[in-house]
């Protein structure tokens, strides 16, 4: 075979090493090779939450991200896995449900210290509002002014207070029913308000 | 009329071959249709394709008893029968046993054109109209299959072969021979060209990839319509159409040509497995790579086993049955590979979709409502990449939150791409190193060269 030939018979084999090196080199530039879904943050290293909405539904939703977070982490598994156990219908075991306690009273501590927790009268007020309490009592309470109750109340102490009563298989229960969702927090809320005034008056 | 009836012989060549993967872009919609699994679906495709493959190279021990021309007609006939019969098929029992008739009819219309085509033109010409006709129907399968399953139903994929048959077989009796016109006792018995026909095998399990599992990406891991995927997938058999010019200009030879050509392959399905994004534009550059190297293998790997060969219908039979035998073996390596993978990405796309959810900036009603809706979807879709606008379409959100659930949805449908696009990495990968391995089972065919 002649050098011409040669090289003839060389240049097809040639040009495909040039196209398919570029065509997979443009590919790799271009993340080619992480084209892959996204992967969970580990779940025992704080990640910012933050809410769109306002009130006992801004707050609750921060509380539960935050506490979701610390709950994996003592479970050993992402935010998301154990989201998606406890969004699945059917019992929880205590270790879930006591993670989730866990991780919601840490969750409180968190936001303590941010200094993201909501006055105990603001709280308080949004709770009246919402309670299914006499109109009587509604309006007594309504009577206190704000610096009193900030005085008497802590937030934090309530929403302990509210995150301990929580009957939390039940609220797991009611995850795909927003109405019922929304008044067993209320009334955990406004329970945990009306023992923490109780206690002061005795 | 002569050059009508050769015209019409290539023609059922095409449909009969072009048969091995135009369900493919069809899958889906009989899965829906005919309320089956992906798994018992799948046999549509690998039914023929084996049935194909086992019986063609018996049906060429006919061919040196009897005529070819009537054997060629009843063939044609048998495959034509069994094309009707899959357009009416009510089950799914129907249409694979219909398809299974459908390949033995295809076994002896393709082995009988060749030898009627060689008869009627001349060796070389006849081959090459053959060959040519083979690497047609195979690359052009899916996109056909594809445009008519999106235009009418999947029926009319095997609707539009009946008259085609119908019409090839008084062209296949056109060539009926006289008495005593049998074939020559004395007609030279060539040995079988074992390299190419290795060769062949690998390549077209290779191209499984990228007929089969690429068009599947596409429409079951992308959710395109069929259309667009036809479209897409066109892309493979105008690159092989341009492969010719190619090697005509720069006059390689046979040898160069089917190295590259391995080499385009696998470098075509190592750029599928390698996708930067589900955008179509991507694949264009992989698929060309593809189509290039489909182009530049099939045509002269088959001229090559049956170049001079006689008699013809005995090596073409070879070529056909290597072929088949080929998307078999692809289709038996690879689907466990991608459903398997299509399983385990399910996981990490459910904690990234879940991930997302969490996070998006809309109130904690709507979040639960999405989840819960979603949760749905993935049930229903039993195991198959979800459709999620029907989770979405349900949900009443207000008009300021509504550019966040847009975004919501494009992110959680990105997430489910790269979920699916990632799952079939390695079937594609698996694919490349197929078409590597027919690179090398062509190396000692170029040192015993002279041989030939």
């Amino acid at each position: 075979m002649s050098a011409f030939a040669r090289l003839r018979s060389a240049a097809l084999p040639a040009l495909s090493v040039v196209m398919v090196g570029g065509v997979l080199a443009l590919q790799l530039a271009h993340g080619g090779g992480d084209y892959k879904p996204l992967r969970p943050a580990s779940s025992c290293s704080a990640q910012p939450v933050s809410s769109v909405s306002t009130g006992i539904d801004g707050l609750t939703e921060q509380l539960v991200l935050i506490g979701v977070d610390v709950a994996a982490c003592q479970l050993g598994m992402t935010r998301e896995a154990l989201t998606l156990q406890l969004a699945q219908p059917g019992t929880h075991t205590d270790a879930q449900i006591s993670a989730l306690r866990a991780g919601l009273l840490s969750a409180v501590d968190t936001m303590k210290a941010d200094g993201k927790l909501p006055r105990a009268s603001q709280l308080t007020r949004e709770a009246v509002d919402v309670s299914n309490l006499s109109s009587f009592r509604k309006a007594a309470i309504r009577a206190i002014p704000d610096a009193l109750i900030d005085k008497t109340l802590t937030t934090d102490d309530v929403l302990r207070r509210t995150i301990n009563d929580l009957d939390l298989r039940t609220l797991l229960a009611n995850l795909s029913n927003r109405q019922q969702l929304t008044a067993q927090v209320d009334a955990a809320v406004m329970k945990a308000v009306l023992a923490r005034i109780a206690d002061d008056l005795h | 009329m002569r050059r009508t009836a050769a015209a019409l012989l290539a023609l059922t060549v095409g449909c009969v071959l072009a048969d091995s993967a135009v369900v493919t872009l069809a899958l889906p919609e009989i899965l829906e249709r005919l309320h089956t699994t992906v798994g018992q679906v799948a046999w549509v495709l690998i039914a023929f394709n084996l049935v194909l493959a086992v019986v063609v190279r018996p049906a060429a021990w006919f061919f040196k008893r009897l005529d070819p021309a009537i054997l060629s007609a009843v063939g044609i006939a048998v495959f034509a029968g069994a094309s009707a019969l899959c357009a009416v098929a009510g089950s799914l029992d129907v249409l694979i046993v219909a398809r299974s008739v459908q390949a033995v009819g295809g076994a002896f219309a393709v082995v009988g054109c060749l030898q009627l085509l060689v008869e009627e033109l001349s060796e070389r010409r006849g081959t090459a109209w053959w060959i040519a006709a083979g690497v047609f129907g195979t690359a052009v399968g899916p996109v056909a299959g594809g445009l008519l399953t999106d235009a009418f139903s999947w029926r009319s994929i095997f609707v539009v072969q009946v008259p085609i048959a119908v019409l090839a077989v008084p062209a296949a009796l056109v060539k009926r021979r006289r008495k005593g016109q049998e074939l020559a006792e004395d007609t030279p018995k060539h040995r079988v060209q074992i390299g190419p026909n290795i060769a062949l095998a690998l390549l077209s399990a290779a191209l499984t990839a990228a007929l089969f599992l690429f068009v599947l990406l596409l429409v079951d891991g992308w959710r395109r319509s069929p259309a667009i995927a036809a479209v897409t997938v066109s892309v493979i058999p105008l690159a092989a159409l341009f492969s010719r010019p190619l090697s005509r200009k720069l006059r390689a030879g046979p040898t160069a040509e089917t190295m590259s050509g391995c080499l385009l392959i696998a470098g075509g399905l190592a750029g599928l497995a390698l996708l930067p994004s589900a955008e179509l534009g991507w694949t264009i550059a992989p698929q060309a790579l593809v189509g290039l190297g489909l182009g530049l293998t099939l045509d002269p790997l088959t001229l090559q086993a049956m170049d001079g060969r006689m008699p013809h219908f005995l090596h073409g039979s070879w070529t056909i049955a290597a072929r088949h035998a080929g998307v078999v073996l692809g289709l038996a390596i690879l689907t466990p590979v991608f459903t398997a993978d299509l399983q385990n990405a399910q996981p990490p796309a459910k904690d990234a979709i879940t991930a997302l959810v969490l996070d998006a900036p809309l109130t904690p009603e709507d979040k639960i409502s999405i989840a819960g809706g979603l949760s749905d979807q993935l049930k229903e879709e039993n195991g198959r990449v979800p459709d999620l606008d029907p989770a979405f379409a349900k949900l009443h959100v207000s008009a300021i939150e509504k550019p966040a659930t847009v975004q919501l949805e494009r992110d959680l449908n990105d997430q489910l791409q790269r979920a699916a696009t990632h799952a079939f990495r390695n079937a594609f990968l698996i694919g490349a190193a197929l078409a590597l391995t027919a690179l090398l089972s062509l190396i000692p065919l170029r040192r015993r060269g002279g041989e030939r």
